[in-house]
């Protein structure tokens, strides 16, 4: 393990620049990226280095410079597209799912899209409904795009380096509240694949599925359960699609019991999806069907403490797991 | 047109019965009088046999079901007809449990179960709605584990096989049950057996008036004659033991006094042609507990040897296989004996339609008085449980006095 230690959107910003050194066809364009230096300072000091050709602000106009990027993959450079928040992008639904996703296919393999769609995902803190979205359920749900959601700043930076070396669209999920995070980044160049999941906690009782932000609040839960005589296994997904389902049936066959944590909400969600595919894979070795902790069925409230309690936080978890192991 | 085979009412108390083994298979060819199934009522195991030649062509209740008389439980058809259709679909899965409707259990609890074969009716589950869940499962595994690993003669690993690829899932069973399950309060359905007992107990309690009457017997001679003989039929095989000459002394005792080979019959008293002395059967507990009446039946006619022949074999069958409907019936007086467990005195309730029924302590050794000389002698109490409808005390009193007579000279029994 490496002894350097940065934070998240140090990591973030060494795997864009690592990988616009070595591959001139990269480029970063967003709200606020170059002369601001990012509007969450990802992008710190990249104008600096790589000049406004290549570290390029635009109006605020997702749907405009979404569709100029995926104009631009077409004809064979590598864009990296900041979303201020993801909760921006749907004014840029139809360039990034109904184009970027597609192109591979309606061109009948003329055009690819090897492009990069990144920003926070999720509620921030008190910042509303219209600015708190979880888009992973409704942009998972499109065929001809990958996803990947960061635990933490190792991942971070190899799972951007992987994303900007894909030929398929790739929509890179951060969060606001893991920025500031720190953890031990290797300075060399290292990747991440997709479809990998990583279990962050070796446990016996109960797998836990989570993606993102959400695995802090599964190690919350896994502590407070421990001292119940529960062993919690927390089972990092890491991407969306690919989905790594057979690590997580590996661990539900050793289990034979599955809470899922998704912080969108639960109806046609990424956790109804896995929940799905446990129920398929591991119908014989279930003691009980698969739980499901998610945001509540209702808009992001902006109120702190009803946030906190509107996410899929982890009293929530707690209770699924208790539920799903029949400790109630 | 196929024969319907059907759930026969082989007792007067059954409703329905369980499946135990079909002999037969789907293709066999079937002669009227052919053993088909074994099926078990509520408190016997009877065959099955066939009125009809044909082929068996149909199982529709599988191994293991429990189902209501009158329901076709398999179908025989005519040699001349083409079973041949009907035979394809018929086959049964033949290791997986039946599991009955309603019945919940979660999927892995049912794959434990399977994998490790275990009889899932009999547990209660834990889960919501009684749902059997896998601590169920690995909690009876756990204690089979325990109950083998106490028997020194087996190793556990025989009963018990590991079938589940995954050693964790062993290993987190053990963290879990070892929460000492006997101390969480718990419910059991009762076995045909169980409820049969109590049915029929509570009956013989409340409608029969029950008294006692007690007599202490002297042992010593009847232990003497005994150890005698066994050493002199060593070589025979025979063990002839208390209870025996217990039964053979009843069964004398009541061909001398009728009103103890008879059932009280609401206007009259019904008294018994053959003496036939019900024996009471503990059933171990691995077999599920309880107890049967074995019936030695014209007892007065038999001697110590073919009684205790007769008994033994009872015993061993009623513990090992259970006993037929037919070997269980027609007792006229029973026989309940604790004095192997070292009890020296108990009442007993009288098994309907006996009218009499006697509670047979262990032969104690203690201070006694003979000819005015305090010496050590051999004592056995017995308590008689009497229907007064039938049996008056100075009756009992006369019984007892009779009983006495016998087994104090026993050498009157070898004749």
């Amino acid at each position: 393990m490496s002894e350097r230690i940065i934070e998240f959107r140090e990591a973030l910003c060494e795997a864009m620049s690592e990988e616009m050194r070595t591959d001139q066809k990269v480029f970063l364009l967003g709200e606020e990226v170059a002369q601001y230096n990012g509007a969450y300072k990802i992008s710190k000091g990249m104008l600096d280095e790589f000049g406004p050709r290549r570290v390029i602000d635009t109006p605020i106009s997702e749907s405009g410079f979404s569709g100029m990027a995926i104009g631009a993959a077409m004809r064979g450079l590598r864009p990296i597209v900041e979303f201020m928040s993801w909760s921006f992008s749907l004014v840029a639904a139809d360039p990034i799912l109904n184009n970027a996703a597609k192109m591979l296919y309606m061109s009948g393999g003329q055009f690819g899209c090897p492009i990069v769609f990144r920003g926070n995902d999720g509620a921030g803190g008190q910042l509303g409904s219209t600015h708190s979205w979880c888009i992973e359920s409704l942009y998972a749900n499109v065929p001809g795009l990958k996803m990947a959601i960061p635990y933490d700043a190792y991942d971070a930076k190899g799972l951007l380096k992987t994303a900007i070396r894909d030929d398929n669209p790739v929509f890179f999920l951060e969060s606001e509240r893991l920025l500031s995070i720190t953890g031990h980044v290797p300075e060399e160049d290292y990747t991440v694949p997709f479809g990998q999941a990583l279990i962050r906690r070796q446990g016996a009782d109960c797998t836990i599925i989570s993606f993102g932000r959400p695995l802090y609040f599964c190690q919350e839960a896994a502590i407070e359960l421990a001292k119940e005589g529960i062993d919690c296994e927390i089972i990092d997904g890491r991407t969306i699609r690919p989905l790594d389902i057979e690590t997580m049936v590996t661990s539900v066959k050793k289990t034979n019991a599955c809470v899922v944590v998704d912080q969108s909400w639960s109806f046609a969600s990424i956790g109804s999806e896995v929940a799905s595919q446990i129920h398929r894979y591991c119908f014989d070795d279930l003691d009980n069907f698969v739980h499901r902790v998610h945001s509540d069925d209702v808009p992001t409230p902006y109120a702190s403490n009803l946030e906190q309690a509107y996410l899929p936080n982890t009293r929530k978890i707690c209770e699924a797991v208790r539920g799903a192991t029949y400790n109630t | 047109m196929p024969i319907e085979i059907t759930m026969p009412r082989l007792s007067d108390t059954m409703e329905e019965g369980t499946l135990l083994h079909w002999y037969k298979k789907v293709g066999d060819v079937i002669s009227s009088g052919d053993v088909l199934a074994d099926i078990e009522t509520d408190k016997a195991t009877m065959e099955l046999q066939s009125f009809d030649d044909g082929i068996f062509s149909k199982i529709i209740v599988q191994e293991g079901e429990k189902v209501e008389i009158g329901k076709v439980i398999a179908l025989i058809t005519e040699e001349d007809e083409s079973p041949a259709q009907e035979v394809s679909e018929t086959e049964p899965a033949p290791t997986k449990q039946d599991y009955e409707q309603g019945m919940t259990i979660s999927p892995i609890a049912r794959r434990l179960a399977d994998e490790y074969k275990i009889d899932v009716h009999n547990i209660q589950g834990s889960g919501p709605s009684g749902r059997i869940i896998k601590r169920d499962i690995l909690q009876v595994v756990d204690t089979t584990k325990e109950t083998s690993s106490a028997a020194a003669t087996t190793k556990p690993e025989e009963i018990i096989q590991p079938l589940v690829s995954e050693p964790e899932v062993v290993a987190t069973s053990h963290s879990i049950v070892s929460i000492a399950p006997w101390r969480e309060n718990r419910s059991e359905p009762l076995s045909n057996m169980r409820q049969i007992i109590a049915k029929k107990l509570v009956e013989s309690k409340q409608t029969i008036p029950h008294y006692q009457v007690t007599m202490s017997f002297d042992m010593d001679p009847l232990l003497e004659i005994r150890a005698t003989l066994n050493k002199q039929l060593v070589s025979s095989g025979v063990k002839l033991s208390v209870n025996d000459f217990l039964v053979r002394c009843c069964a004398l005792a009541m061909a001398e006094h009728p009103a103890f080979n008879a059932s009280f019959g609401g206007d009259c008293i019904y008294y018994h042609g053959p003496v036939n002395v019900g024996v009471a059967i503990a059933i171990p507990e691995e077999r599920g507990g309880g107890l049967v009446v074995g019936t030695i039946r014209d007892a007065d006619q038999k001697s110590l040897r073919a009684i205790s022949q007769e008994s033994a074999r009872l015993s061993n069958k009623a513990k090992e296989k259970g006993l037929s409907m037919e070997e269980m019936s027609d007792s006229t007086f029973t026989i309940s004996n604790l004095g192997m467990f070292g009890v020296e005195h108990f009442t007993a309730i009288i098994n309907p339609p006996n009218s009499a029924i006697l509670a047979v302590g262990a032969a104690v050794e203690k201070p006694v008085v003979r000819s005015g000389e305090l010496v050590v002698g051999h004592e056995l109490s017995a308590t008689l449980s009497l229907d007064h409808r039938v049996i008056d005390g100075a009756m009992a009193a006369r019984y007892l006095k009779t009983l006495k007579d016998l087994i104090e000279n026993p050498a009157s029994l070898l004749v």
